[in-house]
């Protein structure tokens, strides 16, 4: 396990006091999967509440697996605007408002917003927060035998 | 003016033409008055004599305009005798067989930049009681703003709710000029009362930079007329960011403000960019729910006057299309100024699968016609 540079951070946003990507870990991933396309992330204890691991390389922009609250949820790093590396942005509450010049927070820590343009994503279901129709791709992952595993193609295909 | 001209005109009207559209409404008829003693019936004692003695007291710069003939275009036949509600309806209403003529105002705009709001309320009420004697009281196809100070939201509440429920009484004028971007809650009181009566607010070019108003521009004070024409778009576009920003028409979800002469070309421009940003920074201002553009399709309309020239019309088409002209533009005409938009001549500009929305039914909706 390496940690992330400052310098692989495109937008500078990973840095100063509101930084996020110096507390991201990241993996390399295999340059080819195991038969069931699977691969194991980390120990499941280094991935804690709040903490999201990143998987370089196992697939074209990597996939990163967030822990939210103890449920995991793995994203493609690719945001579908621009091409960002979307699950390197900054992880927020969602923000709603029942009255002009207020402001209401719930589901603390399931929103990521794009580091490239801000788009806000939900993390659990890969929804964007503008749009119902848009979406980032999501991986199953799971705990098996204290570990993480992500499956990061479906079975029958050979690339990942 | 010659006999030849009045001839030719009754020649036109004689020809006709086919209707521009089964219910056709001119969003933009200015209503000038012959000089400020025509509403000296309606204005308290202290103020005629105070007008009397300095003059108007009205804030003024030094945009030219153009030449005119009492307010008119000088082609129109007109002296310090005319009749002008009846010389309106002959030469406008009439001829194009208009069935609404929303009167837009035209001498009070500079009004709203005094700094004396006493003097300001009481113009308007009389303005607004001469307009219903003198003008709504000539054709029942007359529809009216009211004109309001803005700066003095009470009085001007009051006013809405004196005048609000008379049947010709379809918006609320709120000239372009101002001291803050029309979003800002110190105008929330006037935007409650036009929407409790189902009037619309209007926009129309007029008041920037002059008396306590803001410049009409953030670069600074435009120097000459040309110059100070190009500003109208960039400060229509600062009210519509305003008004969607701090929420208004989450506030006020039945109102529909209807911007005047203040071009068209932007909207596009400014909803693709306001839409764009929206995405990225909604959570800073949560109550606005939906797209910027939303909005706008929903409680903005624009008036077509001063309508884009661009050398091919295809552009024009083009362009209607990215500005949903179908839903958002309403005909206004701009009579009797120079720049006005020949009813006939710009209707030709439409293709005609818009033209009845654009000339009729949309200016039905928002002014509730």
């Amino acid at each position: 396990m390496t940690r992330a540079q400052g310098s692989r951070d495109p937008t500078g946003q990973g840095r100063g006091a509101t930084s996020t990507l110096s507390s991201i870990s990241v993996v390399p991933g295999p340059s080819s999967a195991d038969d069931s396309g699977e691969l194991v992330v980390c120990e499941a204890a280094d991935l804690l509440s709040g903490g999201r691991i990143e998987i370089s390389g196992a697939v074209h922009f990597g996939v990163t697996v967030f822990n939210v609250d103890g449920e995991l949820y793995a994203l493609l790093n690719h945001c579908p605007h621009m091409g960002g590396p979307l699950c390197r942005g900054r992880i927020r509450p969602r923000v709603s408002s029942d009255a002009v010049g207020r402001w209401d927070f719930d589901r603390e820590g399931e929103v990521v917003k794009c580091p490239f343009h801000n788009w806000e994503f939900d993390i659990c279901s890969g929804q964007a927060l503008h749009d119902s129709r848009l979406r980032v791709r999501r991986y199953p992952v799971e705990i098996r035998d204290g570990k993480v595993v992500v499956k990061l193609r479906k079975d029958g295909r050979k690339k990942l | 003016m010659s006999a030849v001209d009045t001839e030719r005109r009754t020649s036109d009207k004689d020809l006709g033409s086919p209707k521009i559209a089964p219910y056709l409404v001119d969003c933009d008829l200015h209503h000038l008055w012959h000089q400020i003693d025509d509403i000296f019936p309606y204005l308290p004692r202290q103020y005629v004599q105070e007008i009397k003695d300095f003059g108007p007291m009205f804030p003024g710069g030094m945009w030219t305009n153009m030449p005119n003939n009492h307010g008119y275009r000088i082609d129109q036949d007109v002296d310090h005798e005319t009749n002008f509600p009846s010389f309106t309806v002959t030469e406008h209403m009439d001829r194009y067989d208009f069935d609404v003529g929303i009167l837009t105002g035209g001498d009070i705009y500079l009004i709203t930049a005094t700094t004396n709001l006493d003097y300001a309320a009481a113009i308007c009420r009389a303005y607004n009681d001469w307009t219903l004697d003198h003008w709504v009281a000539e054709d029942d196809r007359f529809r009216m703003v009211l004109a309001i100070g803005p700066n003095d939201p009470i009085q001007a509440v009051e006013e809405i709710d004196r005048l609000g429920g008379h049947p010709a009484v379809v918006g609320v004028n709120l000239p372009a000029g101002g001291r803050h971007p029309y979003g800002n809650r110190m105008y929330h009181p006037i935007y409650e009362a036009a929407e409790r009566h189902g009037l619309a607010m209007v926009t129309h070019f007029g008041g920037e930079g002059v008396g306590a108003n803001n410049a009409p521009t953030a670069a600074g004070y435009p120097t000459y007329y040309l110059e100070m024409r190009m500003a109208r778009p960039q400060i229509a576009q600062a009210h519509v960011a305003s008004l969607i920003c701090e929420g208004v028409f989450e506030k006020y979800k039945d109102l529909k403000w209807v911007f005047v002469e203040v071009d068209t070309w932007w909207i596009p421009g400014l909803l693709d960019h306001f839409d764009a940003d929206w995405k990225a920074l909604r959570d800073y201002t949560p109550w606005v729910k939906q797209l910027p553009s939303e909005y706008f399709r929903k409680h903005i309309r624009v008036g077509t006057q001063p309508l884009e020239q661009p050398a091919k019309r295809e552009d024009l088409h083009r362009f209607f299309d990215q500005a949903n002209a179908r839903e958002v533009l309403v005909y206004a005409s701009d009579f009797p100024h120079w720049d006005w938009d020949e009813p006939v001549a710009t209707a030709a500009t439409f293709p005609e699968s818009i033209r009845d929305e654009i000339f009729g039914s949309n200016a039905r909706q928002a002014f509730k016609l």
